[in-house]
C-alpha cells in the first residue's frame, strides 16, 4: 500500500554521509594539488569560475599557500593513486550513507475520508516528467553553438574555398578576425536561441532542471578546456595549434579567459532568451506570436509613452536632478495657487461644483506604480546614457592615441634582418606596387645623446627623407610655425638666433653651415633651445678608435624646426635629421628600414602581409602598427571592456528597479489577472502582457538614454571640456561617436529589462484565478 | 443526455492547517438551455462549486463533463480556451478592468480570441445596446453605477455567445429593484439565446422565480 507511507529522514547519518562525501572532495583536491601544474590549473579555474575579481584572487592566494603548506608539511606517505582511490571511496560511502538514511515507513492509520475511491483530480497531483528531448536540445544546443562559433571563426579567418570564379581560380572567402568573430558569434547565438526555443516549446515549460544540466554538463567543458589551454603552456603547444585563431582573438584582450567566459555567458544568455521566448510563444498551446490584446492591455497598465513622462525624464537626464526638480516645484506651486483660488471662488457660488474641482485636482496625483515607472525609465536612461558617453570618450582617447602613434610612426615598417639595407630604393619600388600602399619613405634609427650648453638628454635620432616623409607620417603637419621641414635639405636657410652663443673653437675650423635638426617641443623646452639655436649630437660609437676603445663622436647641428605630436613620449624623445647626414654620421650605406602608409589603417595587418609576400619574406620583415604597439592597445581594449561591464551594472541595477516595478504592478493587478484568466487568457498571454510592460520601460529608457547620451557627446565635442595639459597632454576631452557603440547599450538595456521582467511575468501567470477573485 | 454532468465532486480548503471539506460528493445534471438557481447559506460552498465548474478552481476529486467532454482531461491552454469560448462568468462584484471603457471591457473576450479590433468593438456595441447601456459606452467602470457595471459585466459574459453562463450572486451588491432588473435580463437572455445558466444567489425570492431550484446543504446539492 504505497499510499499509506511517508518519508522519514535520519538526520544524524544524513549529515555524516554529507560530511564523508565532502571529505572525499577535499581529498580529491589534495590529490590534484600534489602536482604543481594541476594545482596551478585548479587555482586558475576557480578564479575564472567564481569571477569575483579581487575576492577570488585573494582566496586563490590563500588557498595556494595552504595547499603548498599542506603538501610540504604532510609528505603524505600514500601514493597518488591511493589518494585518488581514497577520495573516490569516501565519496561513494558518503552517498550510500545519505541514501540509507532516507526511509519510507507506514503512516499511522486514520479514518478514510468520504472521498475514498473517487478519482483524484489529476492536475492537483501532476508532476512534471523530466523531458529527455529537452535536455538533449538544451545541452546539444549549447555545445553545438560553441562548436559552431569556434569552427566558423577558424574557417572564416583562415579562408574557405568555394566554387570557381569565371577565370577558373577557386574563390576564397576570408574575413578579418573581428568580422569573422562577429559573424560566427551571430551564428552561435542563433544556434543557442533556436535550441532553447525548441526545447521549451517541446516541453511547454521553462524546464529549469534540464537547462541547468544541459548548460553545466554540455556547455562548460569547452570554456574550461580553453581556459586550461590559456593557462598551461604545455597544452598550448599540444592542442592549441588548431585553436590558434580563437586564442589569437582572445589574446587581443590581454586576458583570454575573460573573453572565453564572456562568450559562454553570452551563449547561455541567448539560450535563456530562446527558452523563455519558446515558452511564451507556445504557452497558448500552439505557436502564437500575435500580441494584439496583450499589447492593448499592457499599454493601458503602464502608460510609458506619455509626453509628460518622457519629457521629464529627458530633462533629468540632460540637466541633472536638481534643476528640473526646482522648475517642477515652481510650476506645481504656481498651478496649485491658481487652482486653489479658482476653487475658492467657485465655492462661493456653487459648493458642489467646487467639490468636483477638488476631486479632479486630487485625481491628478500619481499612483506609486506610476512613480516607480518613471523612476525605472530614468534608471535605464541613466545607465544607457553613462555607457554611451563613457564608451564614446574612451573611443575618443583611443582614436586620439592611435592617430598620434601612427601619425608619428608609420603604419607599416619594413626592415631587414642582418646585413645593411642599401637596396632600399629597389625595395621601395616594389612596395609601391602593393595594393593599399599610399606612401613610403626610408629612415635610419639610432640612439644618441643631445646637448646644449649644460643641458643633456638621451634621444632617438631618425634620419629622414624630407621629400617623401610627408606622404607617410604627420611630421610635416606637426612642425610648429617658425620652423620648416625643408630647411633640413637647405641648412643654409636657417637663420642663426641672436644673440649667438659664444663661439667655440670648432666653429672656426671651418664648417661654414651647420646641418639642420628637428626636435620635439618637450625636448626643446628641456634643452632651452629654439629654432636657430645650436645643439650637439654625441654618439657613443662610431668615432675613431682610441687607446681604450671607440671614442665618442660629436657633431654640431642647428635647430631647423620644432614639432609637436601631442604624445609626450615622442615630443621628448625624437629628433630628426637628413637621411644623408645620418648615413655619414653613422657610417651607414643604406637605411634602417622603410616606413609605409596604407589606405586603411584597420587593414594594416593584411597589407603588411601582402608587402611581405611581394618582397618574398626573408631577409625582409614587415610589422604593422598594431603589432608594434600590441600591449598598449590590448590594455586599452581590456580597459574599455571592463568599463563597459562596470557600467552595465548600472543598467542591471536599473533592471532591479524594473523587477520591483513589475512586481508592484503584478500585486496591484492580481484581481485583473484573475479576471483576465476567467475571460480565457492563457498563461502565455499573461506572461506576454507583463513582459511587454517591462519592455516598454526598457525601450523608453533606452531611447531616452540614447538621445541624451548622443546629445551629451555632441555637446562635449562642440563645446569641449578642457583638460589639465600637465596631466593629459590632450587639450580637451576627445569624443568619438561610433554607431555600434551607441546601439549596443540600448540593446543591452532592452535585453536586461526583458530578463528582469521574466520573473515577475512568470509570477503573474501563476496567480490562481480564485485567489485573485477572493482578494476583494 | 444532459449538457452538464457533475459526478461525485469533492473539494476541500484549508483554514489554519485544518481541512474543511466543503463539497462532499456533489452530483448534478443540467439540461441544455436550462436556467437553474442554486441557493445555500453563506460559506456553504456555492461560489466554490461554481468556480470548480468554471475551471477557475481545482477540485480534489470527481468528474465534470460539459457537452460530453471531460473537463479534467484538458490541458492548460485548452482550459483557457474553454473559459474563453464556452463559459460566461458574472461575479458578485462586476470585476471590470478599470483602465478600459465599458465598450472595451465587453470586447475583451473577443480580443482575447484574436478577433480583429473593429469587429470586436462592433459586437460589443450590439451587446451594450441589448442591455440598455448605449449612453455609457465610453465610460470607465469607475464612472458607472453598480447596476450599470453589472449589466456591462453581463454583456461581457455574453459577447462570445457562450454555451454556459455561470453567475455568482450577480445581484448580491445591488438593491432589490436593480437586482430584479438584472435577473429579468438573465431570464430574457436565457430564453432568447438558449444559454444554459446556473445562478448562485441567497436571495430566496429571486431564486423562486427560476424554473429549476437547487440547494447546497452539507456539501451536497439537493432539489428544493
Amino acid at each position: 500500500m504505497s499510499s499509506d507511507r511517508h518519508t522519514l529522514y535520519r538526520w544524524g547519518s544524513l549529515w555524516s554521509g554529507a560530511l564523508l562525501a565532502f571529505s572525499g572532495v577535499v581529498v580529491a583536491v589534495i590529490a590534484a594539488a600534489q602536482e604543481k601544474r594541476t594545482a596551478d590549473l585548479l587555482g586558475e579555474l576557480s578564479w575564472s569560475a567564481v569571477g569575483w575579481g579581487p575576492l577570488a584572487a585573494l582566496l586563490k592566494g590563500i588557498g595556494g599557500n595552504l595547499l603548498r603548506a599542506s603538501a610540504s608539511h604532510f609528505p603524505l606517505p600514500l601514493l597518488d593513486t591511493r589518494l585518488w582511490l581514497a577520495a573516490g571511496g569516501l565519496w561513494i560511502v558518503g552517498w550510500v550513507l545519505i541514501g540509507l538514511s532516507i526511509h519510507y515507513i507506514a503512516a499511522p492509520g486514520e479514518a478514510p475520508s468520504p472521498a475514498r475511491g473517487a478519482p483524484l483530480y489529476q492536475r492537483l497531483a501532476r508532476y512534471r516528467d523530466f523531458n529527455w528531448v529537452t535536455l538533449l536540445a538544451y545541452g546539444g544546443g549549447v555545445l553545438a553553438s560553441e562548436l559552431a562559433l569556434i569552427l566558423f571563426h577558424t574557417m572564416l579567418v583562415t579562408g574557405v574555398h568555394y566554387g570557381k570564379s569565371p577565370g577558373g581560380e577557386p574563390r576564397l572567402l576570408q574575413a578579418s578576425p573581428t568580422v569573422a568573430f562577429a559573424i560566427s558569434l551571430l551564428i552561435g547565438f542563433a544556434v543557442a536561441f533556436a535550441s532553447g526555443f525548441f526545447g521549451a516549446a517541446r516541453a511547454r515549460r521553462l524546464a529549469t532542471p534540464e537547462a541547468t544540466l544541459g548548460l553545466l554538463y554540455f556547455g562548460l567543458p569547452i570554456p574550461l578546456l580553453l581556459t586550461a589551454i590559456s593557462a598551461n603552456p604545455d597544452l598550448q603547444l599540444r592542442v592549441g595549434y588548431r585553436l590558434r585563431e580563437v586564442s589569437y582573438l582572445a589574446g587581443l584582450l590581454g586576458r583570454p579567459e575573460l573573453g572565453y567566459w564572456l562568450v559562454y555567458l553570452g551563449l547561455a544568455l541567448m539560450m535563456f532568451l530562446g527558452i523563455t521566448t519558446g515558452f511564451v510563444v507556445t504557452g497558448s498551446g500552439k505557436v502564437d506570436i500575435r500580441s494584439g490584446f496583450e499589447l492593448f492591455i499592457a499599454r493601458r497598465h503602464v502608460a510609458v509613452f506619455r509626453p509628460s513622462l518622457l519629457l521629464s525624464v529627458l530633462a533629468i537626464l540632460m540637466f541633472g536632478v536638481i534643476p528640473p526638480l526646482i522648475v517642477y516645484a515652481i510650476v506645481r506651486a504656481a498651478e496649485a495657487a491658481v487652482e486653489q483660488t479658482r476653487i475658492r471662488a467657485l465655492g462661493l457660488i456653487d459648493p458642489l461644483k467646487a467639490t468636483e474641482a477638488v476631486h479632479q485636482w486630487k485625481m491628478r496625483e500619481q499612483t506609486p506604480t506610476a512613480m516607480m515607472t518613471t523612476l525605472s525609465v530614468g534608471g535605464v536612461g541613466v545607465g544607457v546614457m553613462a555607457l554611451i558617453i563613457v564608451l564614446s570618450v574612451m573611443s575618443g582617447f583611443e582614436a586620439d592615441l592611435q592617430q598620434k602613434i601612427i601619425g608619428t610612426n608609420a603604419q607599416v615598417v619594413v626592415s631587414k634582418y642582418a646585413d645593411s639595407f642599401s637596396e632600399y630604393r629597389e625595395v621601395m619600388d616594389k612596395i609601391r606596387k602593393v595594393k593599399g600602399v599610399m606612401g613610403e619613405t626610408p629612415f635610419i634609427l639610432n640612439e644618441v645623446m643631445i646637448s646644449s650648453g649644460p643641458n643633456i638628454a638621451g634621444v632617438i635620432i631618425k634620419g629622414i627623407d624630407p621629400a617623401t616623409v610627408g606622404n607617410v607620417t604627420d611630421l610635416r603637419k606637426n612642425i610648429l610655425p617658425g620652423g620648416s621641414l625643408d630647411a633640413l635639405s637647405h641648412p643654409e636657410t636657417i637663420v642663426a638666433r641672436s644673440p649667438e652663443q659664444p663661439r667655440r673653437p670648432e666653429d672656426d675650423k671651418g664648417q661654414p653651415v651647420l646641418q639642420g635638426i628637428i626636435l620635439g617641443r618637450e625636448l626643446a623646452g628641456s634643452l632651452h633651445v629654439s629654432v636657430g639655436d645650436r645643439v650637439d649630437i654625441i654618439s657613443p660609437l662610431g668615432g675613431e678608435l682610441g687607446p681604450q676603445g671607440p671614442l665618442p663622436k660629436s657633431r654640431p647641428f642647428r635647430v631647423a624646426g620644432i614639432f609637436y605630436s601631442g604624445m609626450y613620449e615622442y615630443d621628448a624623445k625624437f629628433v630628426y635629421i637628413l637621411l644623408e647626414t645620418a648615413q655619414k654620421f653613422f657610417n651607414m650605406e643604406g637605411a634602417s628600414g622603410v616606413e609605409v602608409r596604407v589606405s586603411d589603417v584597420d587593414d594594416a595587418r593584411r597589407i603588411a602581409k601582402a608587402i611581405g609576400q611581394e618582397l618574398d619574406g626573408w631577409p625582409y620583415r614587415t610589422r604593422d602598427w598594431g603589432e608594434m604597439n600590441r600591449n598598449l592597445f590590448s590594455a586599452l581594449r581590456l580597459e574599455k571592456l571592463v568599463m563597459a561591464i562596470i557600467l552595465t551594472i548600472i543598467v542591471i541595477v536599473a533592471g532591479g528597479l524594473i523587477v520591483a516595478t513589475v512586481i508592484m504592478l503584478v500585486l496591484e493587478k492580481r484581481k485583473e489577472i484573475a479576471v483576465l484568466k476567467a475571460l480565457g487568457v492563457p498563461d502565455g498571454g499573461i506572461v506576454k502582457i507583463f513582459l511587454t510592460e517591462g519592455l516598454q520601460i526598457g525601450i523608453a529608457g533606452g531611447l531616452l538614454g540614447l538621445l541624451s547620451g548622443i546629445s551629451w557627446c555632441v555637446l562635449i565635442e562642440k563645446i569641449g571640456i578642457k583638460l589639465d595639459p600637465q596631466v593629459y597632454y590632450i587639450p580637451e576631452l576627445p569624443v568619438k561617436i561610433e554607431p555600434l557603440q551607441t546601439i549596443i547599450p540600448v540593446l543591452i538595456a532592452v535585453l536586461v529589462t526583458y530578463l528582469a521582467s521574466i520573473y515577475p511575468a512568470l509570477k503573474a501567470s501563476q496567480v490562481e484565478p480564485v485567489e485573485g477573485l477572493k482578494s476583494e | 443526455m444532459p449538457a452538464l454532468e457533475v459526478r461525485n465532486l469533492f473539494k476541500s480548503y484549508f483554514l489554519h492547517g485544518k481541512r474543511i471539506d466543503v463539497l462532499r460528493g456533489v452530483w448534478m445534471d443540467v439540461e441544455a438551455g436550462e436556467l437553474v438557481s442554486l441557493v445555500g447559506a453563506s460559506g456553504s460552498g456555492k461560489s466554490t462549486f461554481l468556480h470548480v465548474v468554471g475551471m477557475l478552481d481545482a477540485p480534489a476529486a470527481g468528474e465534470i463533463r460539459f457537452a460530453g467532454r471531460d473537463l479534467f482531461e484538458m490541458s492548460d491552454p485548452a482550459v483557457a480556451d474553454f473559459r474563453n469560448r464556452t463559459i460566461g462568468f458574472v461575479f458578485q462584484s462586476h470585476y471590470l478592468l478599470p483602465e478600459f471603457t465599458a465598450l472595451e471591457n465587453v470586447a475583451m473576450p473577443a480580443l482575447i480570441q484574436r478577433w480583429e479590433r473593429g469587429s470586436a468593438l462592433r459586437r460589443a456595441r450590439e451587446l451594450l445596446l441589448r442591455v440598455g447601456l448605449e449612453k455609457r459606452i465610453d465610460h470607465r467602470p469607475g464612472e458607472l453605477s453598480g447596476g450599470e457595471a453589472q449589466r456591462v459585466a453581463l454583456a461581457r459574459a455574453l459577447v462570445l455567445k457562450p454555451a454556459l453562463l455561470l453567475a455568482d450572486e450577480p445581484t448580491g451588491n445591488l438593491d432589490p429593484v436593480t437586482g430584479e432588473g438584472i435577473h429579468q435580463l438573465l431570464r430574457e437572455v436565457n430564453r432568447e439565446l438558449g444559454i444554459t445558466a446556473i445562478v448562485v444567489t441567497h436571495n430566496e425570492a429571486l431564486a423562486q422565480s427560476m424554473p429549476r431550484r437547487l440547494r447546497l446543504i452539507d456539501g451536497q446539492v439537493l432539489p428544493t
